[in-house]
């Protein structure tokens, strides 16, 4: 059963249309997250949610409640604020009593929580300080643990990780992860990070300029994007698009022609010299082999070779496209920029969006 | 290894350049240490030439600050200055506090919940302080007059509210939009109301602004003369009013007294800033250093 649901909500603010109709169920205990560039919405439906924005239109039911015109007071909802807002006059354990002293709650009950909670995201060690004086992990985790210590029924994060370093960002990944799994609580995760989308979501809403572009699994998402926006928002590096014209089933490409992929069916209904642009990930190009298959064989030169350590990404040229590839670092290291080498596009995995509206062709 | 730079900096500061400063200081600080000299000076002292900065000092300004001999050979009487000295820190206070809790408010309502228009109603408020008090000053004293508030501390102390409110608001509004909104949220979802919310979260963060605020508005009331010179009565007269009058009289000025009378003016500015200072240096940087 959905614990959430957000129908046809639309939010202006002078010209600027935030949201303009977005909708989605969110179920009771899943990771969701919503994906989308910076200004895409995501911040003003995370606050919608939480009631601190009123929509021009549409809905929001929490628990069967309809919360539209509710109160924000009183939500069984938590959110953690891409800023984090801790409450900066306050001291660490002071923030984390703030809300459980709003409930009412008793001192011995206060104290048990505080405990937990400084146990369990590792803060107890901080919590007679300001946050003024907390590093940034320190912070973040004191604005989830301050989210957290109601047990609320539905946890809001809004770019939680945006503000962190790197290596900070792939540690937290994980602890979400665990959180998630240990407390068992629904989660709505705004970000603009495509891997932390796939990494930790179990759904993923696509969002761009208040629409929810696409809803899926991060498989489905990768693997059939609804259309090129989808498609080259996610996956790293991003997917290789080149123009293409199709014609019976097949698509001619600056390097030579591809058939038998899985939009060759629909295709075929085309009218002749469709414009389409042709998708491909860096990642699904192989070096040929000895024998011909029935992928479609590329004569490409290397034109920029990019060391990432384990992976290295290589810039091809064919005809008079240039697209990326991805080797492992011991198959790459063969290859100086000029070289030429052969590469073999397996159809099945290829995508085709239209030219004109950027609709996926499946 | 950044702040290892930054500290070093502060301690190499220099001799030279502490010392300039010190003469700086000295060169301002010169007149108020003047005054505070003078106060502990016989009159032969006070007028001697060249101006003696070594002698045997004297109270005997102080005492005749509070009682004295109008009239040569006459018994020495009350001035009247305990009760002067009374009202200028009941009146500065009172109205001070005042326009703090009536000005923190309003800001909170400008910063907060902006109307529309919300910057020309700002505008008007602050053209009430464009306008120098000398043409202000009949009116007001006719309107005092028909509503019987002159020479009432009733009277002073609104017309003062009223000339520190602007400023008040002002200031107040600044350090308001300068508090981050999302904290204000995040008490919201934690199940705050909008009162508790103010009282909880937001007043708490903007103490230093309002220590600043208080003692700017202090001195500025502390000071002030013209008003007090035509509004208030015998009863509710203040310092810099009384002073005023103390000059003059049969043997000419008497600049002891003066001395006197000012140095123990300075105290209660000095006692403020003082207990203020911690938050002062916060409240006046408020806003200049980014987040
Ligand atoms: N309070 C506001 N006033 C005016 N425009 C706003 C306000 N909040 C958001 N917007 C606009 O709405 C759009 C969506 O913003 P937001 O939800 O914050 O995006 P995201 O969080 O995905 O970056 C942006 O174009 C933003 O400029
Ligand atoms: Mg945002």
């Amino acid at each position: 059963m959905s614990i959430l649901s957000v129908t046809g909500a639309e939010k202006r603010y002078g010209s600027i249309n935030a949201l303009a109709g977005t909708s989605f169920e969110v179920e009771a205990g899943e990771f969701y997250c919503l994906l989308g560039p910076s200004a895409a919405g995501k911040t003003t439906t995370l606050r919608a949610i939480a009631g601190l924005e009123t929509l021009d239109a549409g809905r929001v039911v929490f628990d069967g409640q309809d919360m539209t015109g509710q109160p924000v007071q009183g939500r069984d909802m938590a959110m953690v604020f891409q800023t984090f807002a801790l409450y900066p006059h306050l001291t660490a354990r002071q923030n984390l009593e703030y809300p459980l002293r709003e409930a009412g709650h008793d001192a011995g009950e206060i104290r048990q929580r505080v405990g937990e909670i400084g146990e369990l995201l590792r803060i107890a060690h901080t919590l007679d300080r300001k946050p003024s004086t907390m590093s940034g992990g320190e912070q973040q985790r004191l604005a989830i643990g301050r989210a957290l210590i109601r047990r609320p029924k539905l946890l809001l994060l809004d770019e939680p990780l945006t503000n962190l370093d790197a290596k900070l960002r792939h540690d937290t990944r994980a602890e979400f992860k665990r959180l998630h799994r240990e407390l068992g609580m629904t989660i709505v995760f705004a970000t603009p990070d495509q891997l932390e989308a796939l990494t930790m979501g179990e759904r993923i809403a696509v969002i761009n300029e208040g629409w929810i572009v696409q809803i899926g699994t991060p498989r489905e998402l990768y693997a059939a994007p609804a259309d090129r926006f989808v498609g080259t928002l996610v996956g790293a590096p991003t997917m290789n698009l080149l123009p293409a014209a199709g014609s019976d089933g097949k698509v001619a490409l600056p390097f030579g022609e591809i058939g038998n992929g899985p939009w060759s069916k629909t295709l075929a209904d085309f009218p002749a010299e469709t414009e389409l642009l042709f998708g491909f990930r860096p990642h699904d190009i192989r070096l040929a082999g000895p024998e011909a298959g029935p992928a479609l064989r590329v004569d490409a030169k290397v034109h920029l070779t990019e060391p990432l350590g384990d992976i290295t990404v290589l810039d091809l040229e064919a005809g008079d496209a240039v697209f990326k590839m991805v080797l492992p670092e011991e198959e790459a290291v063969q290859y100086r920029v000029g070289d030429r080498v052969a590469v073999e596009i397996n159809p099945d995995k290829t995508l085709l969006f239209a030219r004109d509206t950027g609709a996926a062709i499946r | 290894m950044a702040w290892q730079s930054k500290q070093r900096e502060i301690g190499t500061a220099g001799w030279g350049w502490a010392i300039f400063a010190g003469i700086i200081a000295f060169i301002y600080f010169f007149p108020v240490l003047w005054i505070i000299l003078t106060a502990f000076k016989t009159n032969a002292d006070i007028l001697a030439v060249p101006p003696k900065f070594f002698f045997t000092p004297t109270l005997e300004n102080f005492v005749s600050v509070f009682s004295r001999s109008y009239i040569k050979g006459q018994a020495a009487v009350d001035t009247g200055f305990d009760r002067f000295f009374f009202n200028s820190i009941f009146i500065a206070g009172t109205s001070v506090l005042l326009a703090l809790v009536i000005g923190t408010l309003a800001a909170y309502g400008f910063s907060r919940y902006p109307l529309p228009g919300n910057d020309t109603y700002l505008f008007i408020i602050l053209t009430t302080r464009m306008l120098p008090p000398i043409i202000v000053i009949i009116p007001i004293f006719i309107m005092f007059r028909i509503a019987g508030l002159s020479g009432t501390y009733p009277g002073i102390i609104l017309l003062y509210t009223a000339f520190n409110l602007p400023f008040t608001i002002w200031m107040m509004k600044s350090f308001f939009d300068e508090l981050s909104p999302d904290v204000e949220d995040a008490a919201r979802l934690d199940g705050s109301s909008e009162k508790r919310l103010f009282f909880k979260v937001c007043f708490p963060q903007i103490i230093a602004g309002l220590a600043a605020t208080a003692v700017f508005g202090l001195i500025l009331t502390w000071n002030e003369f013209i008003f007090a010179l035509l509004l208030t009565g015998v009863e509710t007269r203040t310092v810099p009013v009384a002073m005023a009058q103390t000059i003059g009289g049969d043997i000419g000025v008497r600049w002891g007294l003066l001395a006197a009378i000012e140095t123990l003016f300075l105290i209660p500015v000095i006692i403020v800033v003082f207990v203020l200072q911690k938050h002062l240096l916060r409240g006046v940087t408020f806003g200049t250093i980014k987040r």
